[in-house]
């Protein structure tokens, strides 16, 4: 029936925008100068129809699930649901629509037989007015359009507000996605702090999410100090930028000045794949290969090295920004003037002196704006620490212990059965709040000094 | 005109400092100088003129090798400083670009204080030995540039915060630091207004007291202004030089005559 409603609307938008253009050439013809061509005139009549009933097609599906299902339940027998909590009350709405769906175990209450067959008559009311509304709001506006056909409409102008309207439309799509996600992180953070004291959390010093299965199980209680996990990020991102910087800012500058030009003609090509490899691919050769060429490199030394080593997972993970920085760095470098690099070469610099004396300090800004990005990256990776680093919270600095990571964490509390009443599961929205906090200042940090760099030159 | 002769007898007494002999460049495929020949004498200031894209810019290139710095071009021919070849293999580009000081069309500070943007060149060439040193050589060349008394309380300042006028004189003052013989001059005016242009130009001509000036203009006016000597370059070539009241008074080649009175350029 959805279908039928966007057929209609796609119908009727084409034969107003044929009504409105016919119309309009019509007044042409007979002698009239039209402000807009009749081209406008068409558009204007499809975009009026198409945009808004588009919106009132989504917001009606949106909100038809919800009222159709209240509607049923408050039609059920009065005192069915007396006392009963949220969790049932859904799995007896569950039940009804399983049974109007057709799927019927065991024997049904005959109050629920009647309750999907009222659900099933709702959904056939509701497919069907809205097809019937689709309808009627086509034909008025198709009447509406046609109507505003004259010589002197601004159909250009129209079409130009319709298509402005339709851009904030897209905008706020996609602010309140962003507002969405913050607050079911939000909620679900509060319930967790409902069961774990803030201080608990962000001052403790033992991460070991566990809940008692049985009441006299010893050591069952969890800890929920969020410091080792976020220690463990710390050290693995330090180790990934102090590899990424480097490698990425100096292969940029060999790239942008020294590097002939076959040689960067190949090579820049060749870093960009590096971009593309998945980090799933990344945490394979961090196991593979990365981890124990650093234990058996530990043993010839005679260093006890751990199996999934913050060495490994961040050098690899380094590896994985290597593309990202050397191409903020390409920009910041080529944002700089050629009139300031001929300056320093003129004065009888030779093209190091220059890139350290004068491009280097005048793309600093860019530069650090692009690192503190891949910061902000490299706490949000998830993949290669899942793969490559360990699982337990330990509290150390030293790159060749396992360490785990906020997002290693997220990954395995959610993983499996879970339920969302317990401290356990809970804590992974706590943390993934945690990281959306940090990983939004690094950003503003980074954008703010990125568009100082900005104003420098301009 | 009188006083115009006055400096022409001047400068047939000194010297050539430059010399240029078949002198060709490519960019590419482009042909952009055709046989040039050329000689610049000690202690003057000689002016390139012609039509945008003739190749005096390019010209002016070769003399410190900064045509060096792009890939695609290729210089051939026989330039000499002092009867030095500049482009034999034993020549050091960087150690020649100290000899040979170039002032670019748009003024180019570094993104440094006015100190530091002077002493740049004098610090990696190791020609101040202490900091009282290389305080006096900043003086100098900022006096020399004609703007000491304008930044002496502010050295320490950004040198990008100066007007344009300001920053091209203190780019010449930068030139100057690594006391060079020849200063190159790449329109130097072009991106000033009249005020500073005037100031710039002053400029120029106490510099030849010391040096040797080659500057590209576009301004004919500017060239009659501050030049002894005037070379008219079209399409690649070298069409006429001489002194520049000889060409803007009796000039001999035809082009020279035809861009002059402006009908073409």
């Amino acid at each position: 029936m959805t279908t039928l409603a966007f057929a209609i609307l796609l119908m009727a938008s084409l034969a107003g925008y044929a009504l409105n253009r016919r119309a309009a050439t019509g007044i042409r013809d007979g002698g009239a100068r039209l402000h807009s061509v009749s081209n406008y005139h068409g558009l204007y009549a499809l975009l009026l129809m198409l945009v808004p009933v588009i919106v009132v097609i989504l917001i009606w599906l949106v909100l038809q699930g919800p009222v159709v299902n209240a509607m049923v339940m408050s039609a059920l027998p009065a005192g069915t649901m007396d006392g009963l909590d949220t969790g049932q009350v859904d799995l007896i709405l569950a039940e009804i629509r399983s049974i109007s769906g057709g799927r019927i175990f065991g024997k049904p209450d005959p109050w629920k037989l009647a309750a999907a067959e009222h659900l099933a008559d709702l959904r056939q009311l509701a497919a069907l007015s809205l097809v019937l509304l689709t309808a009627l709001l086509c034909l008025a506006i198709m009447c509406f359009a046609r109507q505003k056909v004259t010589a002197e409409f601004r159909a250009r102008q129209a079409v130009e507000r319709i298509i402005s309207g339709l851009m904030i439309f897209c905008s706020v799509v996609a602010i309140f996605t962003t507002v969405g996600i913050v607050t079911s992180l939000a909620f679900e953070t509060y319930e967790f702090l409902r069961l774990v004291p803030l201080s608990e959390f962000l001052f403790g010093l033992n991460w070991e999410p566990q809940i008692p299965i049985r009441a006299d199980q010893i050591a069952a209680a969890g800890a929920f100090g969020w410091i080792p996990v976020i220690l463990g990020t710390i050290v693995i991102t330090l180790v990934a930028i102090v590899i990424a910087v480097p490698i990425g800012l100096l292969s940029a500058i060999y790239l942008f000045e020294f590097a002939p030009k076959r040689i960067r003609a190949v090579a820049k090509p060749l870093l960009e794949i590096l971009a593309g490899v998945p980090t799933v691919v990344y945490g394979f050769f961090a196991i593979l290969v990365v981890a124990p060429a650093i234990r058996s490199f530990g043993a010839s030394m005679g260093i006890s090295v751990a199996p999934n080593t913050a060495l490994a997972a961040g050098s690899v993970m380094g590896i994985m920004l290597v593309p990202f920085i050397s191409s903020f760095a390409d920009d910041a470098l080529s944002a700089v003037p050629r009139a300031m690099r001929d300056g320093a070469l003129a004065l009888g610099a030779t093209r190091a002196e220059m890139v350290l004396n004068v491009l280097f300090p005048a793309a600093i800004p860019g530069i650090v704006g692009g690192a503190l990005l891949a910061v902000s990256r490299a706490i949000g990776e998830t993949m290669i620490v899942v793969m490559a680093a360990g699982l337990m919270a330990n509290l150390t600095l030293n790159p060749l212990e396992s360490v785990t990571t906020v997002t290693v964490q997220i990954v395995t509390l959610l993983i499996g059965d879970t339920s969302f009443d317990n401290p356990k599961t809970l804590a992974a929205f706590a943390l993934g709040m945690m990281l959306f906090l940090v990983t939004l200042v690094i950003n503003i940090f980074a954008l703010r000094i990125v568009r100082k760099y900005r104003e420098a030159y301009d | 005109m009188d006083d115009l002769r006055a400096i022409t007898r001047d400068v047939d007494i000194n010297a050539t400092k430059i010399s240029a002999r078949r002198v060709q460049v490519h960019y590419g495929d482009t042909h952009a100088i055709k046989n040039v020949d050329v000689d610049i004498k000690e202690r003057t200031v000689t002016a390139f003129i012609g039509p945008s894209g003739c190749g005096k810019s390019t010209f002016l290139r070769c003399i410190n090798r900064m045509n060096d710095t792009i890939d695609i071009c290729r210089v051939q021919g026989d330039i000499r400083i002092d009867s030095d070849d500049i482009y034999d293999r034993k020549v050091d580009p960087v150690q020649l670009r100290a000899r040979v000081g170039m002032v670019f069309q748009k003024p180019n500070p570094f993104p440094k204080s006015i100190y530091d943007n002077v002493a740049y060149g004098p610090k990696i060439h190791g020609l101040a030995r202490s900091k009282a040193d290389m305080d006096e050589i900043v003086e100098r060349s900022l006096r020399r540039g004609a703007i000491w008394d304008e930044v002496k309380d502010r050295l320490h300042a950004p040198g990008t915060g100066l007007s344009g006028g300001q920053q091209q004189r203190l780019c010449i003052a930068r030139a100057v630091a690594t006391d060079p013989e020849v200063l190159l001059m790449d329109e130097p005016c072009s991106a000033l207004d009249p005020i500073a242009t005037a100031q710039v130009e002053e400029l120029i001509d106490t510099l030849r007291e010391k040096y040797t000036v080659v500057i590209v203009t576009h301004s004919m006016q500017q060239a009659a202004r501050v030049s002894q000597k005037t070379a008219f370059f079209h399409l690649g070539s070298l069409v006429e030089y001489s002194d520049t009241d000889e060409i803007f008074t009796n000039p001999k080649d035809r082009r020279t005559e035809s861009y002059i009175s402006g009908r073409i350029g």
